[in-house]
């Protein structure tokens, strides 16, 4: 945990800050002292050469005893320089806390005679020809100033130093905590905890709009793994049938088989009924994969009044084959955007399932229709009916009615047509009663009427 | 005729050599993509069999590849059910026609017949066979001197049967080509038209000119 934190984000970012705090407080030192140091000097230069014009005027006025005593009073006021020297012809001191020395006019800095280590700053200046005097103070104060800023810079950066890393960790803590959670609950999930989801805070911060999302995803997951294990358990329910009866009549042909007529008609038949199986799986796959809504990429504007108008020519005879009626109102063209083929299949479908479904006679229209902006499609037909409680079994797949049991299928024509009708956004409606006919309708949303 | 078949699948390959050469047919094999390429852009093949997943470089990309460098052989492509986008895919790149496996043999035979007639004579304006003529410009057919009314479902049939005369046509070529329907029907729907355009241009001349092939399809002869 410890050594996790400096792996973290918040705690990355909190070093961050203090590298550039770090570059920044050194500058402001640096720059700090300098200006101080210069303040400081100039003070005392400022302070030297006020004390030299004392000097001088004295000098001027009343010579040099006047002089030397101006150097004495100087000496003994506090706001003026520290150390004084009055001396004449290059050796002879008249005044001053200093030991005679060499004469230099102008600002000078020269080591403490005394203190090693210190230097003094002053002005040296002739008041007189042979008559030298120099006012200086000692450069320790600054020193001292100087320290005393550095001191307290050192003191405040390492006062943000231990803020930033406390702040860091505390950061980095809770920023752990709620992706140890995101981590916890993810593996929990792998392990099989499919139901498992992680908590949002509602601060609808970053971690809780990631925490939403990977919700989201699982979600779409669990739906996709639900629909996978219906599908799985559909195949191993439903196919068991037909592979037992293709078995059973390959047993049969092997054990009562005669003639080579026999055998050819054992293998036609199975050779039939494995086409059956095949045909099985052909439609419980592409339900699956219209289900996982890979087929948009081919979605493509398309007429639905003019494939309507196309099915009936196709079914029109067909019905009329089955003596069935099959009318036709394909209303004004309505431009959807949608998959062509599979349109065409699902439409295909109800229009067969109405012929195939309905006794001799019924009559079977196929309209188009809108309303509030949306286009209806609506399969119907005056037969039987089918009573409203199965109206929800009808999309489940491999649901047969009763009554069609007996007829060829398996039950997935209405489950592809509901997921057909899903991936173009379309809703379906069944409007039924026993004894009163049958119309199914599909609801396009958004359609680019009059496009 | 010399068809190359490139098909992973040993078991697939056997199957579909032995029709073909059934057939009368010329077959070189190719078991992966790139000898497959090779195979296809050295070799004078009347057409090509591509399946659609092969080691080495995929049937869609072998197919572009051969395209692009200008290599017209008519290909038909050869998949496993669970694609439903690769017909489209597959036509895309230059595929000729489409088939899901499994298939009957008679349906892949007809196939390869009907897309190796592809180019042999630009579009023409009047289809023939025997004394039928069909007049593509202005939709008219007749029957030696006897104009035949067809409706517009008929007319498609015809022509394509007139186009594809002397091969057998199966169901679900009749369903893709005339009435753009990409799945097996559980009503007549072949039957139906089938037998009203005979109806209507076969029933009550001496010579018939659409036979029913049993169990495989349909065939339009004139002789």
């Amino acid at each position: 945990m410890r050594i996790r934190i400096f792996h973290t984000e918040g705690f990355r970012i909190a070093a961050i800050f203090v590298a550039i705090f770090a570059i920044s407080a050194a500058a402001l030192a640096i720059v700090t002292l300098a200006v101080v140091d210069q303040e400081l000097r100039s003070q005392i230069v400022q302070f030297a050469n006020a004390d030299i014009g004392s000097v001088k005027d004295g000098y001027r006025t009343q010579g040099v005893r006047e002089a030397s005593e101006v150097v004495g009073q100087r000496m003994a006021s506090p706001g003026a320089s520290d150390f004084f020297l009055l001396q004449r012809n290059g050796s002879e001191k008249l005044a001053g806390n200093l030991p005679p020395m060499q004469a230099l006019t102008g600002v000078i800095e020269f080591p403490h005679p005394a203190a090693a280590g210190r230097a003094i700053l002053g002005v040296g200046a002739f008041v007189a020809p042979g008559l030298y005097v120099f006012a200086g103070s000692d450069l320790r104060a600054t020193q001292m100033a100087r320290q005393r800023i550095l001191r307290t810079l050192i003191w405040i950066f390492a006062g943000a130093l231990a803020l930033a890393l406390l702040g860091g960790t505390i950061v980095s803590r809770t920023f752990l905590r709620r992706t140890d959670e995101i981590v916890t609950t993810c593996r929990a999930i792998m392990a099989g905890n499919l139901a498992s989801r992680i908590s949002v805070r509602g601060t609808e911060d970053e971690l809780d709009r990631l925490s939403e999302t990977i919700n989201a995803m699982l979600d779409r997951i669990a739906a996709l793994m639900d629909n996978l294990k219906q599908i799985t358990s559909d195949i191993a329910h439903d196919l068991r049938t037909p592979v037992t009866h293709l078995r059973h009549r390959l047993e049969r042909a092997r054990d009562q088989s005669s003639k080579v007529e026999d055998y050819d008609q054992a293998l036609e038949a199975a050779i039939a009924a494995s086409d059956d199986i095949l045909a099985l799986f052909s439609a419980l796959l592409r339900i699956a994969q219209i289900e996982g809504g890979a087929r948009r990429a081919n979605f493509a504007p398309l007429d639905l009044s003019g494939l309507l108008t196309r099915l009936g020519d196709v079914f029109g005879p067909v019905a009329e084959d089955a003596r069935h009626h099959l009318s036709l109102a394909p209303g004004d063209p309505v431009t959807i955007l949608g998959d062509r083929e599979l349109l065409t299949q699902a439409f295909s479908n109800l229009i067969e399932n109405a012929i195939l479904h309905t006794p001799a006679g019924t009559i079977v229209t196929v309209s188009l229709a809108h309303r509030n902006g949306e286009a209806v499609v609506t399969i119907s037909d005056d037969g039987p009916g089918v009573p409203p409680d199965e109206h929800p079994k009808l999309f489940q797949r491999f649901y047969r009615l009763e009554a069609s049991r007996t007829r060829p299928g398996y039950g997935l024509g209405l489950p592809l047509v509901a997921a057909i009708a899903e991936l173009h956004g379309a809703s379906i409606a069944i409007e039924s009663q026993p004894g009163r006919g049958f119309a199914i309708s599909l609801r396009f949303p958004g359609n680019m009427d009059g496009a | 005729m010399k068809i190359l078949l490139i098909e992973d699948d040993p078991e697939t390959a056997d199957h579909i050599c032995h029709a073909l050469r059934a057939h009368g047919h010329e077959v070189e094999e190719s078991r992966n993509g790139p000898d497959g390429l090779a195979s296809a852009r050295g070799g004078q093949h009347t057409a090509l069999i591509v399946d659609r997943m092969l080691p080495g470089l995929d049937g869609l990309n072998l197919v572009r590849q051969l395209r692009t460098e200008g290599c017209q052989t008519p290909v038909l492509f050869l998949t496993t059910m669970s694609g439903i986008d690769d017909r489209v895919a597959g036509l895309n790149v230059g595929g000729d026609d489409y088939l899901t496996k499994p298939f009957a043999l008679a349906e892949l035979v007809a196939r390869i017949n009907a897309i190796t007639r592809r180019g042999e004579s630009g579009p023409p304006v009047t289809l023939r066979a025997g004394d039928l003529e069909m007049d593509l410009i202005r939709r008219a057919v007749h029957r030696g001197d006897k104009p035949i009314e067809l409706q517009p479902q008929e007319f498609r049939l015809l022509e394509y049967m007139l186009r594809n005369a002397g091969r057998v046509v199966t169901r679900s070529m009749l369903l893709e080509n005339v009435w753009d329907l990409h799945f097996d029907p559980r009503t007549n729907i072949v039957e139906t038209h089938m037998s009203r355009l005979r109806g209507k241009m076969d029933r009550g001349y001496t010579r018939e000119l659409i036979h029913t092939i049993r169990g495989n399809g349909y065939i339009l002869r004139a002789d």
